[in-house]
């Protein structure tokens, strides 16, 4: 937890005078009271399931720890700053994230990062299905979802664009489920421990990766370490899953005039 | 105005579980050639000391404008009528015969203490279109101690609403015309002058009336159907037509109001209750619902006013009542009088009172409040600007002031 | 693989050689290269689409289109559009193409329904002369005000956030990308002139066109394209796309050649790829999560501006309306079956779905069976083509109607089905620059304002025939109208009496 004098403490396990928990709507009101009053470090305590928490936030200076179980979308539309979870998220987490970076000291739920275009999200265990559904880049620049452990069926689904690291941390099998990259047509899935090609989706394809995926993969992993004090095993080799083609539906349709 | 024929079977008809196994002439519209809109009078005096006036000066009144009636319904509703009763309910019933009385009286039992009943002298009149019906009253208070009552989560009001809406909606040949404290209602099929005599409105006294007169188009009696219409203390005597008749029921209904006469002018009634007694709104906010200005007019408003108008409209837009209409409307505790004309003024209304400032007068017509107080000071109200008098306080807004004094 | 016979070609265009002046603008004018100048002569070859842009532009009238008469054999049963379509996928083996609205011979119930007028019971009213009002709002009402414990009306309390429009019409949301730049912003002007919405469609919101946001309505669909907190802040309601009339349960594909420096731009993607919208919203796998994505609006836009929902009309609609309702919604759209698209697969726009009569007829009775209509806005569109067609869509219930096919006739769309192929002639549903900037936007601006004005005022005729002053006493007013189709168990279900049948 922070000590600067300028941290903000919020309990949202407060009751109100009927006893029921502070609601999202009173806590995100204060965040964002909180944050209009020029202080941006703010530490949450207590947080059980509050939903929202700091959606369409993000001054580049903004730091919100949270303290417990958040509710799902965190950080919806997140523009900027730092959302940092001691403990797991859960479901939606990084929602249509626009920029910043969300650090889970545990495990992220279904649909993590659903259609990101920008930002980091490193998530230290595992994560749910359909993690990072059509992620997308922009102006050359894409989000990055980091997942330490393993993900379900369904990652990359729809994919644009950006980079999805599954790094498969303590597992003894391949980290990810099946349909990997269903429609994907754009972006890189990067897996650690490697997958089988009947693990792939529709449209998306095996691949060694070049110099440049080589960099990205130790960029992201030393962000991992930094953040979570680890230390991975560089020697597991790494494999990419990339769009067989920009267009993989091309052939769908007829346009005959009937 | 108008009456409706339901939508579906679920009124009446052998199909319909709880629908009138027979005809009634009390609450039915009959087949062919029902009732439909027409001119109307209205009328209304009071006296705000609370001293008693007769019921032939009401008589009196509306008889002058029997020009705008065809003998197809007239009513009156006199309140301050039962100063030894005046903390029960009175119910008055329609009866068709002495079987619908005591499936009736089963049904009150259940819900309500009997205090004191008593039948309602009646006089058929020559001209007048047998049969007529037994017309009884009840003085009951509601079994609010039971466990029955508490399980319903409603207030006394409502309860009393509750119980009113399931007896004309259920029991055959029975309908309940008024149900309020300290007052009642006595209407039927007929000309004013017959229906008068009829119930012998001369020996009734009340510190207020209001009465009808009606003129629809070619139709048989209902006895039902005519005005004043009313639900607790509220009545309310009606002239015109409610063209977004489909949009007020709308609303009504999902308040759990049931429209089972059918006629337009049953809404108003029910969004007075809706909107003044359940929401708490000021009669001058509930009549700009009803009777609201147009934009362009609510722009010129003090920037209060102006935000308070927009919500009106935006919150009530189904409370709207859209159409020529002008309205008497009564209700206890103070007993007070409020008369209301459409945002157009399409139809008329008059105010008066006596030179002593103690009478107040409303009517259709001049004459009906000349032929009673030949020194009668007239004025109008305005377009969609509700008079207020009230027994006690006087003549609290004359319909000429701006819209919303006291509201915010 | 395509094992190709021929289709035979559909249309022919006829050029009348004594009257031609050999200018070839024709020739320039068609954008699907059905014209060549050949031996001094302006000549016919395949692929025309019948859009007219040289029937049009021909400065002697020189062309006339005509179906082609050598059609097939008559078959009542196997008609040439059955036989076309067999044969176009025993070439390709693709799921058939198409745009606009439904093009198959569903029951037209507006046309089955007639309006009532005021005559001796209550007075007809001249809106030259006399104010007739069609203002309307748009978002969630408190369904009644609130009184403090003194009897006075508490403002603060009282208030949602609203949309004030000048009309009960909204424009359609129709991407960028799905039209043109310049159509996208003929239509956005026309709506802040006239004071109306317009929707911003899923392909997030140009920043040209920011200067419009008081009149937009942004959409949220399962691509998220182009959606950042400014863009749900800055425009004055957000519209969650769950479905759209012309292919409920379909997703959007915009085909990467579309995807130029513009879009890309606007929709935050890479410039030539193409654009999915997922057919669900991955957020989104039931009502509950509905919710979630109502309150993530709210809570990202502060509780500024109304969130809606818009759906496709199907046959359960109803329910899920009312559902879509207590999940928070503040506006609800339903979209008919008959309702237009840029793309999508024939199957789709032609099988599935439900008129936008019936359907929003079953919600405002559904909503208000459940006491939630005055909770609520309820929109409703899918071919309202002409006033008639939206007086009467609000007398069975719509607070406001989307327009979106008959403002695109208004810039000139002649309606020839071609969107999803990028080339419109007439600047429309094209991203090819020459023919986009065919588009004048000031004119096709002012045209479609014309259009509206038009309604408007045919609006306020019908309003005061009726006897009716103001917009709100005809939603959902269906003793104004009566039936006079072959079906009376549709005038059951739309709770609309026979024509012949009175009050009384």
């Amino acid at each position: 937890m922070s000590d600067d004098n300028s941290t903000v403490v919020i309990d949202a396990g407060e009751r109100d005078r009927l006893g029921h928990p502070l609601d999202y709507r009173e806590l995100n009101r204060r965040i964002r009271k909180t944050l209009s009053e020029g202080q941006e470090r703010i530490v949450l305590m207590n947080v059980m399931g509050q939903r929202y928490i700091a959606s369409a936030t993000g001054g580049t200076r903004m730091r919100i720890e949270i303290h417990g179980t958040p509710g799902n979308d965190l950080g919806a539309f997140l523009n900027g700053g730092t959302l940092e979870v001691f403990g797991n998220a859960q479901d939606v987490t990084a929602n249509t994230m626009n920029g910043g970076r969300i650090v889970v000291h545990g495990n992220s739920g279904d649909i993590t990062g659903l259609a990101a275009r920008g930002g980091t999200l490193l998530v230290k265990g595992n994560s749910g299905y359909r993690v990072g559904i059509h992620i997308k880049e922009f102006e050359g620049v894409g989000p990055s979802l980091v997942i330490g452990g393993f993900v379900n069926d369904y990652v990359g689904e729809y994919m644009a664009g950006g980079t999805i690291f599954v790094m498969g941390l303590g597992c003894t099998s391949s980290p990810v489920g099946l349909n990997v990259g269903a429609g994907m047509h754009g972006g890189r899935i990067l897996v650690r421990g490697g997958l089988d090609e009947h693990q792939l989706g529709p449209g998306a394809c095996l691949a060694e990766l070049d110099e440049k995926d080589a960099a990205v993969v130790e960029g992201l992993m030393s962000q991992y370490e930094a953040a979570f004090a680890a230390t991975i095993d560089r020697s597991v080799p790494v494999l990419k899953v990339m769009p067989l083609d920009s267009r993989p539906f091309r052939g769908h349709y007829d346009s005959t005039t009937i | 105005m108008y009456e409706y024929e339901p939508r579906t079977a679920s009124l009446r008809g052998p199909e319909a579980p709880h629908g009138f196994s027979e005809r009634s002439y009390l609450v039915d519209i009959p087949d062919r050639h029902k009732p439909r809109h027409g001119s109307c009078g209205i009328a209304g005096c009071m006296n705000i000391d609370g001293s008693l006036i007769s019921g032939s000066r009401i008589e009196k009144m509306i008889t002058t404008m029997s020009e705008r009636e065809n003998g197809l319904g007239s009513g009156f509703v006199a309140y301050g009528l039962f100063p030894d009763f005046a903390d029960e309910y009175c119910m008055q019933f329609l009866f068709e015969n002495e079987e619908s009385q005591a499936l009736t009286e089963e049904t009150l039992s259940e819900w309500v203490y009997m205090i004191k009943d008593e039948k309602v002298p009646t006089f058929p009149q020559s001209g007048m279109s047998p049969p007529f019906p037994l017309v009884w009253r009840y003085f009951v208070r509601p079994k609010t101690g039971t466990e029955a009552y508490v399980r319903t989560g409603l207030s006394e009001e409502d309860y009393m609403v509750r119980l009113v809406m399931s007896v004309n909606d259920s029991v055959p040949g029975s309908y309940c015309v008024s149900s309020g404290k300290d007052m009642a209602v006595f209407k039927g099929s007929g000309y004013a002058r017959e229906i008068a005599k009829f119930y012998d409105i001369s020996r009734y006294k009340g510190c207020m009336w209001l009465s009808h007169s009606r003129f629809p188009t070619n139709s048989p009696g209902w006895w039902a159907g005519s005005h004043p219409i009313s639900i607790l203390d509220w009545s309310v005597c009606h002239n015109g037509e409610i063209t977004s008749y489909g949009v007020n029921r709308k609303l009504v209904e999902m308040a759990g109001y049931k429209c089972n006469l059918l006629t337009d002018s049953e809404v108003v009634t029910y969004l007075w209750d809706l909107m003044v007694r359940r929401h708490r709104l000021p009669v001058t906010a509930a009549a700009f619902a009803m009777a609201p200005w147009y934009y362009r007019d609510i722009e010129r408003l003090p920037e209060d006013e102006r935000r308070l108008a927009n919500q009106l409209r935006i919150t009530y837009k189904e409370a709207f009542l859209n159409g020529p209409f002008s309205i008497l409307v009564g209700r206890s505790d103070p007993v007070t009088m409020i008369a209301l004309a459409d945002r157009k003024k399409l139809r008329p209304l008059v105010m008066g009172e006596s030179d002593d400032g103690n009478s107040v007068y409303a009517a259709s017509e001049e004459c009906a409040i000349k032929s009673v107080q030949y020194d009668a000071r007239i004025w109008a109200t305005r377009a969609g600007n509700p008079a207020v008098v009230k027994v006690g306080e006087g003549i609290v807004r004359r319909g000429t002031e701006s819209p919303f004094l006291g509201a915010i | 693989m395509r094992t190709d016979i021929k289709v035979p070609e559909k249309y022919l265009p006829i050029i009348d050689q004594e009257a031609c002046i050999r200018c070839k603008r024709c020739i320039k004018s068609c954008s699907y290269g059905a014209l060549e100048f050949k031996d001094d002569k302006v000549r016919v070859k395949d692929g025309c689409v019948s859009c007219l842009r040289c029937v049009i532009d021909c400065p002697t009238s020189a062309i006339t289109v005509v179906e082609r008469p050598s059609s097939y054999a008559p078959h009542a049963v196997f008609s040439p559009e059955i036989r076309r379509s067999i044969m176009a996928q025993a070439n390709s083996g693709g799921v058939l193409l198409s745009s606009c609205g439904a093009n198959a011979e569903y029951m037209d119930i507006f046309n089955d329904i007639l309006l009532d007028a005021a005559q001796v019971t209550n007075p007809s009213i001249d809106p030259l002369r006399e104010p007739v009002e069609t203002k309307t709002y748009l978002g969630r009402r408190p369904g009644k005000v609130v009184v403090d414990d003194d009897g006075r009306i508490d403002l603060d309390a009282s208030e949602t956030p609203i949309v004030v429009m000048d009309m009960p019409i909204m424009i359609g949301h129709i991407s960028l990308g799905s039209i043109s730049y310049n159509a996208q912003a003929a239509l956005f002007r026309a709506a802040s002139e006239l004071n109306i919405l317009a929707g911003t469609g899923e392909g997030g919101l140009h920043n040209d066109f920011y200067c419009h946001s008081k009149n937009l309505c942004a959409e949220v669909a399962s691509g998220r394209f182009g959606v950042t907190s400014h863009y749900l802040k800055e425009v004055s309601c957000v519209d969650i796309k769950i479905g759209q009339g012309a292919k409920p349960g379909h997703g959007g594909h915009l085909p990467g050649e579309k995807v130029q420096k513009l879009i890309s731009e606007t929709r935050m993607i890479p410039l030539g790829t193409d654009a999915l919208s997922p057919y669900p919203h991955h957020d989104i796998y039931s009502i509950e999560d509905l919710q979630q994505l109502i309150s993530v609006l709210k809570e990202s836009t502060e509780y500024s501006v109304p969130v809606g929902v818009k759906i496709a009309a199907v046959h359960n609609v109803g329910a899920i309306a009312s559902g879509i309702v207590r999940a928070g919604a503040d506006f609800l759209t339903i979209d008919g079956l008959r309702g237009g698209t840029g793309s999508a697969p024939r199957v789709i726009r032609d099988h599935a779905g439900m008129p936008i009569e019936i359907a929003v007829s079953a919600v405002d009775q559904r909503l208000q069976e459940e006491g939630l209509r005055d909770k609520v806005t309820l929109c409703a569109s899918g071919s309202i083509r002409t006033a008639a067609d939206m007086i009467k869509c609000i007398a069975l219930g719509a607070d406001v109607v989307g327009v979106c096919t008959s403002a695109m006739i208004a810039m000139g769309c002649t309606v020839c089905q071609q969107c999803h192929r990028g080339a419109c002639s007439w600047g429309i549903a094209t991203q090819v620059p020459e023919l986009a900037a065919r588009l004048d936007t000031e004119v096709a601006a002012q045209r479609v304002i014309n259009m509206f004005h038009a309604w408007n005022e045919e609006l306020k005729e019908i309003m005061g025939a009726m006897g009716i002053d103001s917009v709100e006493s005809l939603v959902g007013n269906r003793d104004r109208l009566r039936y006079i189709g072959p079906n009376p168990r549709i005038a059951e279900i739309l709770d609309v009496k026979h024509s012949g049948e009175g009050w009384g």
